[in-house]
């Protein structure tokens, strides 16, 4: 945990700067119980590893709303993982987050656009997937009506992570570090006056990290290779070039006017070059509590 | 002074003779499966104009607490101006669009916002632009005899002088036009007039406060 203190010490210390401002608290909090049927990304049933995690975000933020529907937001999120079996996944993340946003008119069906930056560290028990994450974000929504919003988010990322050690001397180690462009757009519909509707899809682009067992069809078309034992012994993670199609669907019920119980399901299939495909499925159960 | 005596007396023995002639109106509102309906306005219109002249027109309060209205619904009478104190530590934006009263408070914190005159009777609709689920209602009565149910759904009229009034029920949520509520009741000797309304409710859906798990994230 030593290397997420002095983000975190940042974070503090802009969030206190931010208060002096003259800026609104908002704290929120979620969690997350899903179980993913790949976790490594692998494209053979071989090599297919499924887990479960838990997962918990605390969300801390000061917004301060000026003239002509303009707000500034700053603050940052900290989060955690734990996995029922790859205990070397388990991660903690420290994120700072700075966005402005523009609603254009009065109310809440006003469209809105927001333009986000953040910088995070995370560290995870295996050490070797520790990084340090960049990312800048175009997002615009509108509310139709009190029954249908819509929302568009635009986001690219960046992972610096250092090589992992590996004993490949004709290729780049350097596996976790990763770039990325996300495009994701949204709908949700309220069916009742407590439960809600979301449909979400999302393209990325970008480089994908898929672990399986030494493959020298994948391993030729890799950016990066490297052994990554949390997956057990033999098995390597491999970075490619790859597009990924997204959906999710999920479903909330307002327990009270403060917090929100759902489910959900989401399908991901990649597409990376050399022909390595693979998918995801994950189902999940959410809690989010905003004060 | 004599005459200025004799007037004051004659004054006061006139308005007690009033008051003492005086009736409550009590209502109950319930829905159609029977649960008593909180919020409701009931307004009565006495037929005899007269009677509904020389009312004080009083200052009210919309207060924010929670990031939400308090009250969710607050009846006035028309020319009443009503203050939008903010006890919440953060600030609001109070706007309305409705036709009864357009009006926009600039971003504010604490008691410091003008008072807003509402000098056309309607329905309100209140909201906040920074805060987009908080919704209220502020109903300006064309009467002056008018209270709003509790969460028993009962309400109370008092002091309403004798006379053919046409009572009618209003509610964010009611399924029908506030006319088709319209019922005529007489006020007589009796000193308690009970009446009963059931209205019809439709879903009332409201922007959520909470962003949900893939749902863009607050603020």
């Amino acid at each position: 945990m030593r290397p997420i203190r002095a983000p975190l010490s940042a974070l503090l210390v802009f969030c206190a700067a931010t208060h002096t401002a003259r800026g609104d608290w908002i704290l929120a909090a979620s969690a997350a119980l899903n179980h993913d049927n790949n976790v490594g990304n692998a494209e053979n049933a071989a090599s297919m590893v499924s887990d479960s995690r838990a997962e918990a975000t605390v969300s801390l933020r000061q917004q301060m709303p000026f003239g002509d529907g303009f707000s500034l937001s700053a603050g940052g999120d900290l989060s955690g993982q734990i996995y029922d079996h790859l205990s070397g996944l388990n991660n903690a993340s420290v994120e700072g987050i700075l966005s402005l946003k523009k609603k254009w008119g009065l109310g809440a069906f006003a469209p809105w656009g927001r333009a986000g930056i953040s910088l995070g560290r995370v560290d995870y028990d295996d050490g070797y997937r520790d990084a340090t994450l960049y990312s800048a974000s175009l997002e615009a929504g509108k509310r139709l009506d009190e029954r249908w919003n819509l929302w568009a988010k635009y986001a690219v990322e960046w992972r610096r992570a250092a090589p992992a050690a590996s004993d490949l001397d004709d290729v780049s180690s350097d596996v976790f570090s990763q770039h990325g462009e996300t495009f994701k757009i949204g709908v949700q519909y309220s069916l009742s006056e407590r439960m809600s509707i979301t449909l979400g899809s999302l393209l990325r682009y970008g480089d994908v990290v898929s672990t399986t067992q030494a493959d020298a069809g994948i391993y030729a078309n890799s950016k990066a290779v490297a052994p990554d034992p949390t997956f057990g012994p033999g098995a390597y993670a491999y970075r490619l070039l790859g597009t990924t199609f997204g959906a999710r669907l999920g479903l909330e019920y307002s327990l009270t006017a403060h917090s929100l119980v759902g489910c959900g399901f989401q399908r991901l299939d990649t597409r990376a070059r050399g022909g390595t495909d693979y998918g995801d499925s994950m189902p999940e159960l959410t809690w989010n509590y905003q004060f | 002074m004599k005459l200025k005596c004799f007037t004051a007396t004659l004054g006061l023995v006139l308005g007690c003779a009033a008051l003492a002639h005086s009736a409550e109106l009590r209502v109950l509102v319930k829905d159609r499966n029977g649960r008593n309906i909180g919020d409701a306005v009931v307004l009565a219109v006495p037929a005899d104009a007269r009677s509904a002249q020389h009312t004080k027109v009083p200052q009210d309060a919309v207060d924010q607490v929670d990031k939400q209205f308090v009250p969710y619904v607050k009846a006035v009478f028309v020319g009443s101006t009503v203050r939008f104190p903010n006890s919440d530590n953060i600030r609001h934006q109070v706007y309305s669009f409705s036709p009864a009263k357009k009006f926009e408070l600039p971003l504010y914190a604490g008691t410091n916002a003008p008072p807003v005159i509402f000098d056309k009777p309607g329905v309100v609709v209140l909201g906040c632009n920074i805060h987009d689920w908080m919704i209220g209602y502020i109903y300006v009565s064309d009467t002056p005899f008018f209270a709003k149910t509790g969460p028993l759904g009962t309400a109370s009229i008092t002091d309403l002088p004798p006379g053919e009034y046409r009572v009618r029920i209003w509610h964010p949520s009611m399924d029908r036009a506030e006319e088709a509520t319209n019922r005529q009741i007489v006020v007589g000797a009796e000193p308690v007039v009970n009446a009963e309304w059931q209205l019809g409710l439709k879903a009332s859906f409201r922007v959520p406060r909470v962003s949900g798990a893939a749902s863009p994230s607050y603020p």
